[in-house]
């Protein structure tokens, strides 16, 4: 599997390589087109069960699509839902990620995704629910994000603040607490934005440059109330 | 061909995300390759050099650093074969520092574990109690609620629902009912409430009290009913939704359900905005079927103390839900079935005979004070 981005910028594309017998895995609707060598196969990830607990505890969908060059080489392409960019990302069996789970776009065979279960403070604190993708496994990780993709780099111990809703992915290596930004709590949670991730490397963290809820109230106000 | 690296290597001029290494396990330390990066050449590391911690997100990584400034290095081992294979090779000075990070590790799972298992019994718990023994829980906590709180809430709503009403200042209805008022809160022992009451013109039937004593009827209801005894009734009704709290209970257990739900889906700005919502639930409020019997029970009683008619309630409700079910709105917050009626004559019939007391006012003069005896239809 071969991927390239199309379009860079907003409106993205992902066009994936397939060698013959080769597969992608992508976020379900995710396809755009395909050459007619491409098989699309809905697979549940890690079997009913795993699927299922992924739907419920993360809100990631239910089936991935599987798309497998079954009669000869081909191409797919790939287009995240929101307008933002994507980033792409080698994964070599030892380094892993924690994807907020709108992030996932498609991945490689090889390349494993589970649900995992954060911390009670970071699961009721951190705005990305109890529940990450942890990506692991060897090939190319697609990752989109809402809004442009802003990559971190910390060296050992090194510390960065991050508004919580803007979180992407971040690296297993890095570790990171809750903390309020401003100075009560009351003014943290009525703020809006109080709440905010201090990361320590080593790792990279990805975050994306707009929030995407703060977009949907700044929407709401446009959207017509049917009587 | 290049191993598969199985672990990361950190440091100036690496990769932010680590550069993948191999890494092998001797007697005397560690060496490291790495995998497809010419910057960084093969190292080998004494344990005597290194020092050795638990790390990553999850404290389930080895973490093992050397060398200062900018050569500087960190290596980040999460291969459990590689992390046993350096435990055993590793000298038992190093073995401290790593038993510590291993204690760490355990510890911080330990915790994460427990943390989550009281929290998952802790909100399963308050919800199978909300659930099967809410009534005294509910009951325990408004009895810790002060009543200045209640009346500060009620009279709130009671200010917000006057003033988008016409209330009625003064004249013969108005001091009708609060002789009615009058002569029942004197017989209430202990009352902790001073009971306001208004009279609304508006041709609803019905009648309310919020949490905190404050009463609204409507002059719809004094229209319909044929006697001061009738409304006396309602009246006593109210007044015992008021002294047995039951409004705060329904309170309580809308916040305490909404709460433990807004836990379980961690949504933290939902519980904020939950107390403001209930306030507005207050005017709404509908009881339950137990403390419409208890209302009803100790209204009785009371209308008995106060040496009023208290056959007037039942006459009322009797009288109206064979005419106009639909068009009564009390019918919809006070259901009157026949069960229902059954049980306040029983309670009626088990209180000792006495001679009422009539009101000083006469009815009829109190209802021409209204207008027209019978609302728009």
């Amino acid at each position: 599997m071969k991927s390239e981005i199309l379009y860079p910028g907003a409106f993205p594309m992902v066009r994936v390589y397939l060698n013959e017998g080769e597969t992608v895995k992508a976020e379900s609707g995710a396809m755009v087109a395909a050459s007619p060598t491409i098989d699309i196969e809905s697979k549940m990830e890690g079997g009913f069960l795993g699927a299922l607990s992924r739907k419920m505890l993360s809100g990631e969908k239910f089936f991935f699509q599987t798309l497998r060059a079954g009669r000869g080489a081909g191409e797919v392409l790939l287009a995240p839902t929101v307008p933002g960019e994507i980033v792409l990302l080698d994964l070599d069996g030892v380094n892993e990620y924690m994807v907020q789970k709108d992030g996932f776009l498609a991945g490689a065979e090889g390349v494993k995704i589970e649900s995992k279960m954060q911390s009670l403070t970071r699961g009721l604190l951190g705005g990305e629910g109890f529940f990450i993708l942890k990506i692991g496994g060897t090939g190319q990780l697609v990752l989109n994000s809402f809004g442009a993709i802003h990559k971190i780099d910390l060296k050992p111990n090194e510390e960065y603040i991050v508004d919580n809703s803007h979180l992407v992915a971040w690296t297993s290596t890095t570790t990171y607490n809750i903390e309020k930004a401003s100075s009560g709590w009351i003014a943290s949670l009525t703020s809006g934005d109080g709440l905010v991730c201090r990361f320590r490397g080593p790792g990279v963290v990805y975050i994306q440059s707009r929030n995407p809820s703060s977009f949907g109230n700044w929407i709401r106000q446009f959207i017509p109330v049917s009587e | 061909m290049n191993p598969t690296p199985n672990a990361l290597c950190f440091g100036d001029g690496l990769p932010g995300a680590g550069a993948p290494c191999y890494v092998t396990v001797s007697a005397d330390g560690l060496t490291m390759d790495p995998v497809g990066n010419a910057s960084l050449g093969e190292e080998a590391i004494a344990f005597t050099a290194m020092s050795v911690q638990a790390g990553g997100l999850d404290h389930d990584q080895l973490v093992v650093s050397w060398g200062e400034g900018a050569s500087a290095r960190t290596l980040y081992l999460k291969d459990p074969v590689l992390i046993i294979a350096f435990r055993r090779a590793a000298p038992s000075a190093l073995m401290a520092h790593l038993d510590r990070a291993a204690e760490q590790g355990r510890r911080a799972r330990h915790s994460h574990r427990v943390l989550w298992g009281s929290a998952v019994g802790v909100v399963v718990g308050l919800g199978l109690l909300l659930w099967f023994g809410s009534d005294l829980i509910v009951e325990w906590a408004v009895a810790r609620i002060p009543v200045q709180w209640e009346q500060k809430l009620g009279e709130t709503v009671y200010q917000d629902f006057l003033t988008k009403e016409t209330v009625l200042k003064e004249g013969p209805a108005v001091t009708a009912v609060q002789e009615m008022i009058q002569r029942m809160t004197v017989k209430i022992p202990n009352n902790p409430y001073t009971f306001q009451v208004s009279v609304v013109q508006s041709p609803v039937v019905n009648a309310f009290a919020l949490p905190g004593g404050y009463v609204v009827v409507f002059t719809g209801l004094m229209k319909k009913a044929e006697s001061g005894e009738e409304v006396a009734g309602v009246l006593s009704h109210e007044l015992n939704h008021v002294l047995q709290r039951h409004g705060m209970e329904r309170i309580v257990r809308m916040m305490g359900l909404a709460a433990v739900v807004s836990i379980l889906v961690g949504d933290q700005q939902g519980l904020l905005g939950l107390a403001r919502q209930v306030g507005m639930e207050l005017a709404t409020l509908k009881f339950g079927r137990e403390q419409e019997t208890e209302a009803d029970v100790t209204g009785i009683r009371l209308l008995h103390d106060a040496r009023i008619a208290p056959d007037g309630m039942i006459r009322f409700f009797e009288r109206l839900s064979e005419k106009d079910k639909e068009r009564v709105e009390l019918f919809s917050t006070h259901p009157m079935s026949a069960a229902r009626a059954e049980r306040l004559k029983a309670e009626l019939a088990a209180l000792p005979k006495q001679t009422p007391e009539p009101f000083t006012f006469e009815w009829n003069s109190v209802q021409d004070s209204l207008g027209t005896s019978e609302p728009k239809k």
